[in-house]
């Protein structure tokens, strides 16, 4: 709770959060909000610049833009962030076991991290769709066995620096199970730094899918999709230029509201960052997120 | 903090460096343009989306707009009917079987190996050689022998009259002719040492993937071409196209010998009002279309009645209108009624999907709610359609028919290609449906009918249809038969048999398009959609 009143008083961090939350509602309900069938092919308004029935005009099948935004919300974010959380679940499962266990266990568990980290995430996500096939479901599957291997990876840090405080050494010794221990103690201290890398991890793969789409090799014709509108306005870039305009600056607006929100999340998490005082076990935890977040 | 402030002023430094090696780069970029901007007067760089590749001619990887620079055949199909090119002239046995040439004399190839009889033989053996390759082909299945009678004298000797002979030595592929010096091991089907051909131009340099440069053959027997210098530049169709013929970086551009246009017509449009280029459109060439392959049985699209109410559900005129501006006309047939033996009544299906439900209804396939896709016991009713990479206006008209398709509970699944990957498809039989056009007007009918029987052409779309060895004995007859009045009824049958069917379901009449530069003249076309007389342009001064 104090988390969400400290994020209420980020202007910043409040707006994003709006943002999102309405990109959300209108990807759920997108039905309900998209004026028009998003498939709807009309060929006499191939084209058509924005009028008052089809508020952003219409694209190269006279199709409503604005509704193949709204229903482009699906893929583009709600997609996203399914993959991103199943990625974090694995991520957090064994992160934990790692972080909590040590010794066997966090040494094969690093190790197939190792491996994992060291292929490009888009070479790997390529190679994935060569075997899987286009289509944005593989191209989730590749992202989920990209993913979690990073934040199983942080996940451990941050378990490892409270593994061993007194206080969970002092819950084992009458005999706590470990998962009640994970639970109760280590768990919420965890979540706000998984918080953080989720979220500001959301943006660079709802940027990754969009590439994909856009290269042709996430989601097939004709489901709307943003990366893909942009690729269908590439074709008329210098004739018809204002094409590329809605989708990108759907992107544009989603993917910042994300990052900003994460920025935010880290300071309402952990409101000595906003004053600058830094403890250093804190410098350490984020200096090494910023290294995985360069990746 | 005073390492920072030594810092900056190194950091801008640098920048500066940076920046005048950029604008250095620039100005020579600039220069280089300068070049270019004073050789226009003089040279053409055309755009393609493909690799000019292996230029063998007896092969089919190469471009074909680059072998037919390059290399030519014994007579020319033109407007007017077959007429000389290599050949000065040529006499035709009473019985049809034995084709005697008087060859021209002043022709040498482009290493300097004089061109005669022996040449034409080697050629024409390396050919037959590899006689597997070219069964879409008929005359390579006929002919028996080549004889050199004199030195500039050749006799072809066919195993049955054939009527279509003419046309055929005429085409871009196979029967051209190379030096024999390029020949490896009196062969040329495993690959050649070199590409000398007798044509106007000769290639000069080649880089793979980035542009092929092509030099005027100066001793070029029917005169040096006025352009002496023409490039061919790989780029990728659509705007890096539009954006290099508005640099300048090329200036020219033209449909490729896949029917794709690299440029959209609304791009074309804009470059011509820019003033610098102008826009030359031939004749339409030839029918485009969707081949439908009737031999996979595993997939509605084997059923005709499918076929056909794909057929229906096409709104051609939309498709002219729209997508293509104006600029093609709506097919209803395979061939248009100007080709000839093409004049066949044949029952038009017009756009109509309220038809094509029924045809569906009718044939089992039931909808079980509306919206939902078709079933009929238990599988869905349920396609892909493949399309060029580079063609946008066919990625545009497959998502339009994918939505018409929709509409009468059809499910479509659109598959962007490369052009080799399509044509492999064609050969290999795995698509259901698949872009693709007639050959044009050197071609149709003869050898796009000719190749229903082909492997590496039509044979998948035609092989599934009830009466195939009917159509198949008919399309070897009319190729032999002598009698004119015959062959008009059996190419009627044939077009009839192929339209009942409708597996090959047309669209557009398709031309070829060039963008050539405001100053050039001679812009002409030949009568096939593959390649252009660059040798009859020149730039006005």
């Amino acid at each position: 709770m104090k988390m969400l009143l400290n994020l209420r008083q980020d202007k910043i961090g409040f707006l994003s959060s709006i943002v999102i939350f309405v990109t959300i509602m209108l990807g759920v309900f997108a039905p309900f909000f998209a004026p028009h069938d998003p498939n709807q092919v009309n060929m006499s308004l191939r084209y058509a610049p924005s009028s008052m029935e089809y508020l952003l005009g219409n694209d190269h099948l006279g199709r409503c833009i604005l509704s193949r935004l709204i229903i482009g919300i699906r893929p583009s974010v709600l997609w996203v962030l399914a993959a991103l959380g199943v990625s974090v679940l694995i991520g957090a499962a064994l992160g934990f076991l790692a972080g909590y266990f040590r010794g066997k266990i966090d040494t094969v568990i690093m190790r197939m991290c190792d491996t994992m980290l060291s292929f490009p995430g888009y070479v790997m996500a390529l190679a994935i769709i060569g075997v899987l096939g286009v289509g944005l479901q593989n191209i989730l599957i590749a992202f989920i066995l990209i993913k979690w291997a990073w934040f199983a990876r942080i996940i451990r840090t941050s378990v490892l620096q409270y593994a061993e405080l007194d206080y969970v050494k002092f819950a084992k010794a009458p005999g706590i199970k470990d998962l009640q221990i994970i639970y109760k103690h280590l768990f919420p201290l965890t979540f706000s730094d998984i918080a953080v890398i989720a979220s500001s991890s959301m943006g660079s793969m709802i940027l990754q899918i969009s590439g994909f789409s856009f290269l042709g090799l996430g989601i097939q014709a004709p489901n709307a999709e943003w990366g893909m509108m942009l690729n269908e306005a590439r074709e008329v870039m210098f004739t018809r230029p204002e094409l590329m305009l809605a989708p990108g600056l759907a992107i544009v607006i989603v993917v910042s509201a994300f990052n900003f929100l994460s920025d935010s999340l880290q300071v309402a998490l952990n409101p000595a960052l906003s004053t600058g005082q830094k403890r250093s076990k804190q410098e350490s935890l984020s200096t090494e997120k910023k290294e995985v977040l360069m990746k | 903090m005073t390492v920072k402030k030594y810092m900056s002023p190194v950091i801008f430094l640098l920048m500066l460096a940076l920046l005048t090696a950029c604008s250095d780069n620039t100005e020579g970029g600039g220069e280089a343009q300068d070049d270019n901007s004073t050789a226009a007067t003089k040279e053409i760089i055309y755009a393609t989306a493909k690799d000019i590749n292996d230029m063998n001619p007896h092969l089919y990887a190469g471009s074909m707009p680059a072998q037919g620079k390059v290399f030519e055949s014994l007579v020319e199909n033109t407007e007017e009917g077959i007429k000389p090119l290599l050949a000065e002239s040529w006499d035709i046995s009473e019985d049809g079987k034995v084709y005697t040439f008087t060859l021209r004399e002043d022709v040498e190839f482009q290493d300097g190996e004089p061109f005669n009889a022996e040449a034409v033989k080697k050629n024409l053996d390396a050919v037959q050689n590899n006689a597997d390759t070219h069964s879409w082909i008929k005359l390579s299945t006929k002919l028996e022998s080549t004889n050199v009678l004199d030195d500039h004298t050749v006799e072809l000797v066919l195993t049955e009259p054939y009527y279509p002979a003419l046309v055929e030595l005429s085409m871009t592929r196979p029967y051209v002719f190379l030096s024999p010096n390029d020949f490896m091991d009196g062969e040329t089907k495993s690959g050649v040492e070199g590409y000398h051909g007798t044509g106007p131009y000769k290639l000069a340099e080649h880089k793979t993937d980035e542009y092929a440069v092509f030099e005027a053959n100066e001793n070029y027997w029917g005169g040096a071409p006025a352009i002496k210098k023409i490039t061919s530049k790989v780029l990728p169709a659509g705007e890096t196209t539009f954006l290099a013929l508005q640099k300048g970086e090329v200036n020219f551009a033209f449909t490729d010998d896949r029917g794709a246009d690299s440029l959209e017509s609304e791009s074309m449009n804009q470059l011509v009002e820019e003033g610098e280029y102008q826009l030359v459109r031939s004749e339409p060439m030839n029918t485009k279309m969707i081949v439908a392959n009737s031999s996979r049985t595993e997939n509605a699209v084997s059923e005709t009645e499918v076929r056909e109410a794909i057929w229906h559900s096409i709104d051609r005129e939309t498709i002219s209108r729209d997508i293509f501006d104006g600029t093609e006309t709506p097919a209803e047939t395979l061939f248009s009624s100007n080709i000839q033996y093409a004049d066949v009544e044949l029952k038009k299906r017009e756009y109509s999907l309220e038809k094509a439900k029924e045809i569906l209804d009718q044939a089992g396939w039931k909808e079980q709610q509306s919206g939902a896709v078709r079933t009929k016991n238990g599988n869905e009713l349920a396609m892909q359609l493949f399309y060029d990479n580079a063609s946008s206006s066919q990625k545009t008209q497959a998502e339009f028919i994918q939505y018409s398709l929709q509409e009468i509970g059809i499910q479509l699944e659109i598959i962007g290609e490369e052009s080799t990957s399509i044509a492999n498809r064609r050969a290999t039989g795995e698509y259901d449906l698949l872009f693709n056009q007639t050959w044009g007007l050197a071609y149709d009918p003869q050898s796009t009918i000719a190749a229903f029987t082909s492997d590496a052409s039509y044979l998948h779309t035609t092989s599934g249809i009830e009466q195939a060895d009917e159509l198949y004995k008919k399309i070897d007859e009319v190729m032999v038969t002598t009698d004119e009045n015959k062959r008009e009824d059996l190419y009627a049958d044939i077009l009839t048999t192929v339209h009942n069917e409708a597996v090959f379901i047309p669209i557009t009449n398709g031309s070829v398009t060039v963008v050539a530069p405001d100053n050039l003249n001679g812009i002409s076309f030949k009568q096939t959609q593959f390649e252009l007389p660059f040798e009859q342009m020149n730039f006005k001064d």
